[in-house]
């Protein structure tokens, strides 16, 4: 029994970051690197929540407002770094605030968010870490919807 | 162990055999005569069946090795080739490619489905039944032994003799050295060949002689790679019959042939020599089997490569073009005149770099091309059509994305040339055309482009039955159908779905076919176009581009944005004023040279912010087929050579750009697509 329950007790680590005043994360499987924000060229007709491209080492990088994703509003000056994931082959940035750094954390430590829902399943669920809440975000889920939306 | 780390190399030989036999056997079936190719047909058999050998794939090697000894009765004029015989031969080749396949797959040559016992035996049945030719058969064996000794081979030298080697001939015969031809033979199954070569190399050297040139090359000799032939050219003080009594006395050699070397005869008209040579039927043979070397040859000079790597090459060399400009820009500023020198150094090594880069990329379209003469072949037999198959400009070389993707649309259009195309043979004598149908598949580079033609000579499109099969399909009302030309109407058959064959056939007519041509094709960045003559043919053209990775192109400013346009695609660039905007039916155009041209303001197709402009307006003209088109921009900035760059999957909605490139600022600029932006 209680072998089994450990093995339920996974082990992981986050990269979180704030938008919008909130604390939020990825799973650092994803994440590829973090940049200071740099000149984004906007792409005159695409998705709203694309802000541009930028130029990463000769590679070109879709950067996306994770704030527009979530329906949240934020103040463009604010934002100060990029996170740039990589998933499914599709690489992208996402403007945010700040970046607070790694997190270890464990499957236990996460809740579901219940009636709070308002990210949908963008969202992994809340992980509470001492008196920190971290919304944690579905990298996947995100890129997956974005990409699949016409 | 060492059987796994040579199976990749084995994989790709073979295939590469395999393909090689389908040629010759195709030769062979046009000419049965043809010497040269059963003697390549042997020798490819006989390098097959070693490979297989010492693979230990002992089914495959018995099999050639049949194939090989009945050759061999065949080209000694003991058995009259049959068309039957070339059939057998070619099942055998089949049956090779799919031991090959199985061994890819499973790791085996044995084979449960097909009977490779039955089909060794029927070849040992017709070695025994052979029909005994014995009177020109000793005859052709003779000749063929005499042949290194004859008179023709003292005159050929199987060795390039270039000004250089002359020069170097005579000075050391004024030194008193005679020059001499030699060709030395080991023993059919000697081991330790390069040792042997040493050994001989090592005599002559002892005996104070020099070679000066060996054919094979000397690495090819340390390396192994020769049969069991080599030719020299070896300038020595000794005389013919020393020098040939002391290679003699090495073990293995069979035999060796000295002649003397009279430069005299290569100064003055050698050129001559050659083309006579290849004249001269009684000295074929010699000619053949050197060919069949040369071909060796080229083969080694190749290398296999990744093609992960070559593409991680691609990006690197785009990386260091757009490093390049930044550091033009850069300096531009300072105007340092010391710099200027190594950096137009620079500017070039850059240039040539990138176009070998591209050239790397580039493979003949004789990779796709080399498996049709084979399936055309069977494709009309099996639908008792008769079909001359003729291919043209298989040199043309294109990226080899393309060669991968775009072989089954080709063959697509192949299946149905000869299924719906070629008519009977009594149909065809009926119309007055010749018997036999004449398909061509043909390739050539024009302008970027590289066109793929696939024509044919039957009955053509037939109108009415498009016409009907759309209108039964819903794809087009018969009122419309009636109006359009009959280019139009042709154009259906691109539609999905469509298929005007009555009764489905084993090999064309699914109904997934033209559709799935454009669909490739269109994916590439091409076009395919049809053009149809009722009893005079169908002609079909895949018209592609020559690259997709690095364009010139014309850098233009919209507010604060840069955007690229393919010089391809340019007519010409002007300057406008308002007046001279006219509107017809709500469209804005202007008149140059009596020529109406539409145009299109770049901020209101993007729809980006942007002030009414008044007076000087920078118009970047398009030409698409016939078509032309303006676009307006702020400023042009001038002509660069980008890498072009995908946007990604998350841009796939967006159709006004087909991609990004980086600038040598470091900044971006978007690749207008101008087949989209005007509507």
């Amino acid at each position: 029994m209680e072998i089994s329950e450990k093995e339920l007790v996974r082990e992981f680590e986050v990269l979180s970051f704030v938008v919008g005043d909130q604390e939020m994360a990825f799973d650092v499987d994803y994440v590829e690197i973090v940049i200071d924000k740099t000149d984004i060229t906007p792409v005159p007709k695409s998705k709203p929540m694309i802000k541009g491209i930028i130029n990463l080492r000769g590679r070109i990088v879709p950067i996306i407002d994770l704030a527009y994703v979530l329906g949240t509003d934020v103040d463009e000056s604010k934002y100060e770094s990029i996170v740039v994931i990589k998933y499914n082959e599709i690489e992208a940035g996402f403007l945010v605030e700040s970046v607070k750094g790694v997190l270890r954390t464990s499957t236990q430590e996460v809740e579901s968010m219940g009636s709070l829902e308002k990210y949908g399943e963008k969202s992994k669920g809340l992980i509470k870490k001492g008196d920190r809440l971290v919304v944690y975000l579905d990298v996947a889920k995100i890129i997956d919807e974005i990409a699949g939306e016409e | 162990m060492m059987k796994d780390e040579y199976l990749g190399v084995f994989i790709d030989e073979t295939r590469e055999a395999i393909q090689q036999m389908n040629d010759v056997l195709l030769r062979i079936e046009q000419n049965m005569e043809d010497m040269e190719a059963i003697n390549e047909l042997f020798r490819i058999l006989h390098t097959l069946k070693g490979m297989a050998g010492t693979m230990e794939f002992n089914t495959m090697m018995t099999l050639c090795h049949r194939m090989e000894n009945l050759l061999d009765e065949i080209r000694n004029g003991r058995m009259l080739l049959t068309e039957d015989i070339v059939d057998r031969l070619f099942k055998g080749a089949d049956v090779i490619e799919h031991m090959l396949n199985n061994i890819v797959e499973n790791g085996t040559d044995e084979l449960e489905d097909i009977d490779v016992k039955g089909l060794i035996s029927e070849f040992e049945e017709m070695l025994e039944g052979k029909v005994d030719l014995s009177e020109p058969a000793g005859k052709a064996k003779a000749e063929e032994k005499t042949v290194p000794e004859s008179k023709g081979e003292a005159e050929e030298i199987p060795i390039e003799i270039t000004d250089d080697l002359l020069h170097v001939i005579n000075e050391a015969k004024e030194k008193g050295f005679n020059p001499y031809y030699v060709k030395v033979s080991l023993k059919e199954g000697t081991q330790l060949k390069a040792a042997r070569m040493y050994l001989v190399f090592h005599k002559i050297e002892d005996k104070g002689g020099e070679i000066l040139r060996t054919n094979p090359p000397v690495e090819d000799i340390e390396d192994e790679k020769f049969d069991l032939d080599v030719d020299m050219i070896v300038v020595i003080k000794e005389s013919a019959e020393e020098l040939s009594k002391d290679i003699t006395s090495i073990a293995d050699i069979d035999k060796v042939v000295v002649k003397e070397f009279e430069p005299e005869k290569f100064q003055a008209g050698k050129e001559v020599k050659k083309e006579k040579i290849e004249e001269k039927p009684e000295i074929e043979k010699v000619t053949a089997s050197k060919k069949v070397d040369r071909r060796k040859k080229k083969i080694t000079q190749t290398v296999r490569v990744d093609i992960e790597k070559l593409d991680t090459l691609m990006n690197l060399m785009g990386e260091l073009v757009i490093a390049r400009s930044r550091i033009v820009e850069t300096l531009k500023k300072y105007n340092i005149k010391e710099v200027d020198e190594s950096l137009a150094q620079l500017s070039r090594i850059t240039l040539d770099l990138q176009n070998i880069v591209m050239k790397i990329r580039m493979v003949p379209i004789a990779y796709v091309f080399n498996r049709f003469p084979r399936m055309v072949r069977d494709l009309a037999k099996q639908m008792k059509k008769e079909v001359n198959f003729v291919v043209e400009g298989e040199e043309t070389e294109l990226d080899r994305t393309f060669v991968e993707e775009i072989g089954d649309p080709l063959l697509h259009l192949l299946r149905n040339a000869i299924d719906h195309g070629i008519e009977p043979k009594e149909e065809r004598v009926a119309k007055g055309k010749p018997p036999v149908g004449t398909i061509v598949l043909s390739a050539r580079h024009e302008g970027n482009n590289v066109v793929i033609e696939v024509s044919d000579d039957g009955r053509g499109l037939d109108r009415e039955k498009i016409t009907r099969r759309a209108v039964e399909r819903g794809l087009i009302d018969e009122a419309k159908a009636a109006t359009l030309p009959d280019e139009k109407i042709f154009e259906l058959i691109f539609l999905p779905g469509f298929s005007t064959k009555e009764e489905v056939t084993e090999v064309s007519g699914r109904g997934v076919g033209m559709d799935v041509v454009k669909n490739v094709v269109e994916s590439l960045n091409g076009n395919v176009s049809i053009e149809s003559q009722k009893d005079k043919g169908t002609k079909v053209t895949i018209r592609l581009p020559l690259t997709l990775a690095i364009i010139q192109a014309l850098l233009v400013k919209v507010n604060d944005f840069v955007y690229a346009i393919p010089i391809a695609t340019i007519d010409s660039t002007l300057k406008i004023t308002k007046e001279d905007i006219q509107v017809v039916q709500d469209q804005e155009v202007v008149v140059i040279r009596q020529e109406v041209i539409p145009i299109i303001k770049l901020w209101e197709v993007l729809q980006l912010p942007h002030e009414d402009v008044e007076d000087s307006m920078n118009v970047v003209i398009i030409r698409m087929g016939n078509k032309k088109y303006g676009i307006v921009v702020d400023t042009l900035i001038g002509q660069d050579d980008i890498v072009i760059k995908s946007l990604g999957k998350l841009f796939a909605d967006v159709k006004e750009f087909s991609g990004g490139a980086v600038l040598g600022d470091g900044s971006i600029a978007l690749i207008l697509d101008v087949a989209n932006l005007m509507v």
